[in-house]
């Protein structure tokens, strides 16, 4: 039995995880979805170093706890080294690095984005046949890899513009749906007509795998301003303010059908940018299987959709898919194995790429 | 003349025109990127990030999420946005006073929502869409008068 204990702490979230074998979650703690502030006091939005400060202590702590493990028992500690937030990632970095060395436990620095990609590898438990094309698509990331089965990672595409789940996120708000508001998107989706309101697809030049979404969101916009759907739109914001958790059926209620063909239209184009990709490239080179991890792997429209692809898609389950230390954890495990160690002179890296 | 006015017809123009103006930028400086979604800040930032050699204009893309983007190594652009902050406190914890001062070129995306934390020499500029592809583009260097 060995246990590694994963920091993450590139963006937003805070979190700790403690992962046993590289194949079960012990414990994965996440600051903005547990009471770890009002456990041990303080109450903030999660934000930026000062904010990953408070809340780094109390995380790593519940997940150690969460996961029944001592520092006695963790074979090592592995942390996100970028890409992120340099003050951000920071905290993370320091905590590990006192971790790692206070208990003389081996230090291993994983790439954000590599970790999205192991999220799934390790909850599909050896069912992801290689070489895989892993598609990660969150708020700040829409890239394409290959994935060979001795992990080496080839860039094959990635957003020259907004990432996918920008994109949901903004044309929410354009929307009035509030920030962000990506799933509230993908929830009103299926009831709209996605064919009544026609939406452009990108047209690349160059690397025709590489993703932009820009386009989408200002036909979004141009759309909204053709339509004089402010009443509406301020209807909801209003809404919101009143309620800031409103139901699918309340949503439904205080959006008119041209809006609801509109977010279908939409959904459909986000689904159709990603999966045209990832079907272009099936179809040119022998992938045995898709990996789809992020935020965006949280999408129903874009999970249901992808049971086209002539290939197997993994998913991660929801907790899994956004930002978490799970993920941090089981990409360490391969590199524990083959010795990919760091030590501590590993360096926040704003712009760490994976390939 | 600190206020110029330019208008571009593609993307492509807008980017070659983020590049020729940040040819006579010094380091350290802080530039406004003004504009409505869609406008084309971000493609202005690819023009500047390419123009200064900091990165080339496909691997720059839009830091709403991440916050702030940097190019280069050292570096020598710092590509930030503040449209998902809402509050000055929220904007604090960027510790942006320090990267102003830095041997680098800051571009701002949503930063004239916080006219508290901007230096007073800076640059803005504005950017319209005015039909299709063409976009108006206005350059103001401050603290001289506002045109």
């Amino acid at each position: 039995m060995a246990f590694i204990l994963g920091i993450e702490s590139s963006c937003d979230e805070t979190a700790a995880a403690v992962v046993e074998d590289g194949r079960r979650v012990a414990s994965s703690v996440v600051s903005s979805q547990t009471d770890v502030h009002g456990k041990y006091g303080g109450v903030v939005p999660e934000l930026a170093s000062r904010e990953h400060l408070r809340a780094i202590v109390p995380v790593v702590r519940e997940a150690m706890e969460q996961a029944s493990v001592t520092w006695d028992n963790l074979a090592a500690v592995a942390v996100t080294a970028g890409p992120g937030l340099v003050g951000s990632l920071l905290v993370g970095i320091t905590y590990a690095k006192a971790i790692a060395s206070v208990r003389r436990l081996p230090l291993i620095g994983v790439n954000h984005i590599e970790g999205h990609i192991h999220a799934v590898l390790m909850e599909a438990r050896g069912q992801v046949e290689f070489p895989a094309l892993a598609l990660v698509a969150s708020g700040g990331h829409t890239h394409l890899f290959s994935v060979t089965g001795s992990l080496e990672y080839g860039l094959l595409g990635k957003t020259r513009d907004d990432a996918a789940g920008e994109a949901y996120d903004k044309v929410a708000k354009l929307l009035g749906f509030g920030y962000p508001g990506g799933p509230v998107l993908d929830q009103l989706a299926p009831f709209g007509d996605a064919s009544a309101l026609p939406l452009p697809l990108a047209r690349m030049k160059g690397n025709a795998l590489d993703f932009s979404f820009s386009g989408l969101k200002t036909a979004m916009l141009r759309w909204v301003e053709s339509q004089d759907m402010q009443a509406e739109i301020n209807a909801r914001r209003d809404f919101l303010r009143a309620h800031p958790r409103p139901t699918l059926d309340e949503w439904l209620a205080l959006t008119p059908v041209p809006a609801r063909n509109a977010i279908a239209a939409f959904q459909r184009v986000v689904i159709e940018e990603l999966l045209r990709r990832v079907e272009a490239v099936i179809a040119d080179q022998d992938f045995r299987c898709v990996v789809i991890s992020g935020g965006v792997a949280c999408n129903r429209g874009l999970r249901s959709a992808a049971g086209r692809l002539p290939v197997p898609a993994f998913f991660p389950t929801p907790g899994l898919s956004t930002d978490n230390a799970a993920m941090i954890a089981a990409a360490a495990f391969p590199k524990l194995a083959r010795g990919e160690l760091s030590d501590l002179t590993l360096r926040a890296k704003a712009n760490l790429t994976l390939a | 003349m600190n206020c110029r006015r330019f208008r571009t017809e593609s993307e492509a123009e807008t980017i070659a025109l983020g590049a020729q103006l940040a040819r006579h930028w010094r380091a350290p400086k802080v530039v406004l990127l003004i504009g409505n979604l869609g406008a084309g800040k971000t493609t202005l930032a690819k023009g500047i990030a390419e123009g200064l050699g900091a990165a080339e204009r496909n691997e720059v893309s839009s830091p709403t999420f991440p916050l702030i983007h940097e190019y280069g190594d050292p570096v020598r652009v710092y590509h930030v946005d503040l449209y998902r902050l809402d509050t000055l406190a929220e904007v604090a914890t960027l510790g942006l006073p320090e990267i102003f001062e830095r041997d680098a070129v800051v571009l701002l995306e949503w930063a004239e929502r916080f006219p508290q934390i901007l230096p007073e020499a800076r640059v803005e500029i504005r950017i319209g869409a005015t039909a299709g592809e063409s976009r108006e583009l206005i350059v103001t260097e401050l603290p001289e008068p506002l045109c």
